[in-house]
């Protein structure tokens, strides 16, 4: 696959996203350098899109992903891979507020640390993040996982529905109506597998598996513990 | 969902220009007014102050009630005032004045008139400039691009709880701390508590906007003896609501974040050089080659940066 390469620089963002689209329809892959942290980069990619961002990336990069492999050199500003529904990608540095939010499915890989919120309200799929989780982290998320290499910062999983927050390492608190459990060894299986395939299968994991507790999910207004965990 | 920016240059220089550019990266934040706060070279004698009048046709009348005022206070003009009219309704003036025998009374007076004429800056240093408008329309009116300095602020407002004026732009004033400035983006919930409170020990507010509070109440937290430091890690338990400020004085520049971090805040930190906004995009419209950005992403996030001693040459 011939590779496309595409300035951002000052240009404008909509000019920028045409040109992806039109390299990505003639079956190249794409290099998007000079991005100067410019926002809504590479939003709504297709299937089968290849597409990097040298340097840092703006918010909600990757946004409606729609089956691209999209990677950021550097670091991500909010949103990225907001709403996605498939497809990957990967951050080589820092990923800001809310990676991943609402996503339905796909991988989301964040080689460094996050920021607050991540996967907040995710629907599916799974976020793999090597570094530590921000504050707040899987808030309201309905389904998927996310996979915390270096530990979770304070209200984990705050507010959680279905969704699963994996860490490995220090949480430093728990969110409202969340649990630690023991994951199933068929669960662990499937996380570890995943990540065997990001090369990331060289330790001894010893995981807090994250869920909800359930009590705000049918909540009695009367139940004056209930108001307290709030 | 205002933006805002901070920036301290290593020497002296445009900073301005640099201002200019951080919030017209970020106009799309909001563009009902833009505002800026320029640190120049200290006065040695008397203080630089900006004002708004609010009626061209009682310009000269206004101004002379205003002089009178300064003058029963001991002070006077040091410089010709300079008037931009250019505005639809109202005008912009900026003076040098020497110093009151008494501040507080002083401004006080003055704030007698304040329906016509209001005293939106004041300080050794400090000039806020702040207008309708985006970013560009307002630098272009008031030649900001031009301003030169060593540190200074920026905020781009999307209105909310207050009015589309001038007079409710940001930056702020620390009304009546020579020197202090506020900009603000989120919404501060017990804005009318602390309001009465603060008001019950003698601050005026010029306005309905919570972020002028903020500045009166971290530099009223400072006159009974905290530090910047100590005081910027007050607010985030005394204030209610979700905010990241960024306040500034001729030392320097600190910045509040709450407990729930909503609101971001991006810098560059390089050498006793600061770039802040809202937004990386914006912080690299003045570094733009790739560096090391800190997003101070986290709840209950407190920094101070101080200008360098190189100042002191300015």
């Amino acid at each position: 696959m011939s590779e496309v390469v595409i300035t951002v620089g000052d240009r404008s963002i909509r000019t920028i996203n045409q040109e992806i689209q039109a390299a990505v329809a003639d079956g190249h892959a794409v290099c998007v350098k000079e991005t100067l942290s410019r926002h809504n980069l590479g939003i709504g990619l297709p299937a089968g899109a290849r597409v990097r961002f040298e340097g840092s990336v703006g918010y909600y990069c990757g946004g409606l992903n729609s089956g691209a492999t999209i990677e950021i050199g550097r670091d991500a500003g909010w949103g990225t891979g907001e709403a996605m529904a498939s497809g990957h990608i990967t951050v080589n540095g820092y990923s800001g507020m809310s990676v991943g939010a609402s996503m339905l499915g796909g991988t989301i890989h964040v080689k460094g640390d996050c920021g607050p919120r991540c996967g907040v309200a995710m629907k599916g799929g799974d976020i793999i993040v090597e570094g530590k989780l921000g504050y707040q982290s899987g808030f309201m998320a309905h389904a998927g996982r996310i996979i915390a290499l270096g530990g979770a910062g304070t209200s984990c999983a705050d507010a959680l529905w279905e969704g699963q927050v994996w860490v490995l390492g220090d949480i430093e608190s728990l969110g409202v109506d969340t649990q630690v459990v023991e994951p199933e060894p068929e669960e662990a299986a499937s996380v570890e597998q995943l990540l065997a395939g990001y090369g990331l299968d060289d330790s001894a994991h010893d995981w807090r598996k994250v869920i909800s507790s359930q009590r705000l999910w049918y909540f009695e207004s009367r139940d004056a513990n209930a108001w307290l965990m709030i | 969902m205002c933006g805002i920016a901070g920036r301290i240059l290593r020497g002296y220089g445009a900073v301005g220009n640099d201002l200019v550019e951080l919030m017209d990266a970020q106009a799309h934040r909001g563009a009902d007014s833009t505002g800026f706060a320029v640190y120049s070279k200290l006065c040695e004698t008397g203080y630089k102050l900006r004002l708004m009048g609010f009626s061209r046709a009682h310009l000269d009348s206004d101004l002379d009630e205003f002089a009178h005022i300064l003058r029963a206070h001991g002070a006077d003009y040091l410089s010709e005032p300079v008037i931009d009219d250019s505005g639809d309704r109202h005008y912009a003036v900026r003076m040098l004045i020497s110093e009151p025998a008494d501040l507080v009374r002083w401004i006080d007076d003055a704030d007698l008139i304040a329906d016509r004429i209001e005293v939106q800056s004041l300080g050794k240093s400090l000039e806020i400039i702040k207008d309708v408008g985006d970013a560009r329309a307002v630098a272009d009116k008031h030649g900001v691009r031009e301003m030169m300095g060593t540190h200074g602020l920026g905020h781009a407002r999307l209105a909310t709880e207050s009015s589309v004026l001038p007079t409710a732009s940001h930056p702020f004033w620390a009304r009546p701390f020579p020197d202090v400035a506020i900009v603000h983006n989120g919404q501060i919930t017990d804005y009318y508590s602390w309001r009465k409170r603060l008001q019950q020990q003698g601050y005026r507010f010029m306005t309905q906007n919570d972020s002028e509070l903020i500045a009166v109440w971290v530099s009223d937290q400072m006159s009974k003896g905290l530090s910047r430091e100590a005081a910027l890690d007050k607010s985030i338990d005394a204030i209610d609501g979700v905010f990241t400020f960024m306040i500034s004085d001729t030392q320097g520049i600190g910045f509040a974040k709450d407990r729930f971090a909503m609101k971001p805040l991006v810098t560059v930190e390089d050498g006793g050089e600061l770039a802040a906004a809202t937004e990386e995009q914006a912080v690299r419209r003045v570094v733009r080659d790739e560096c090391h950005v800190i997003n101070y992403d986290g709840p209950s996030l407190t920094r101070t940066w101080t200008v360098g001693p190189q100042r002191a040459a300015a």
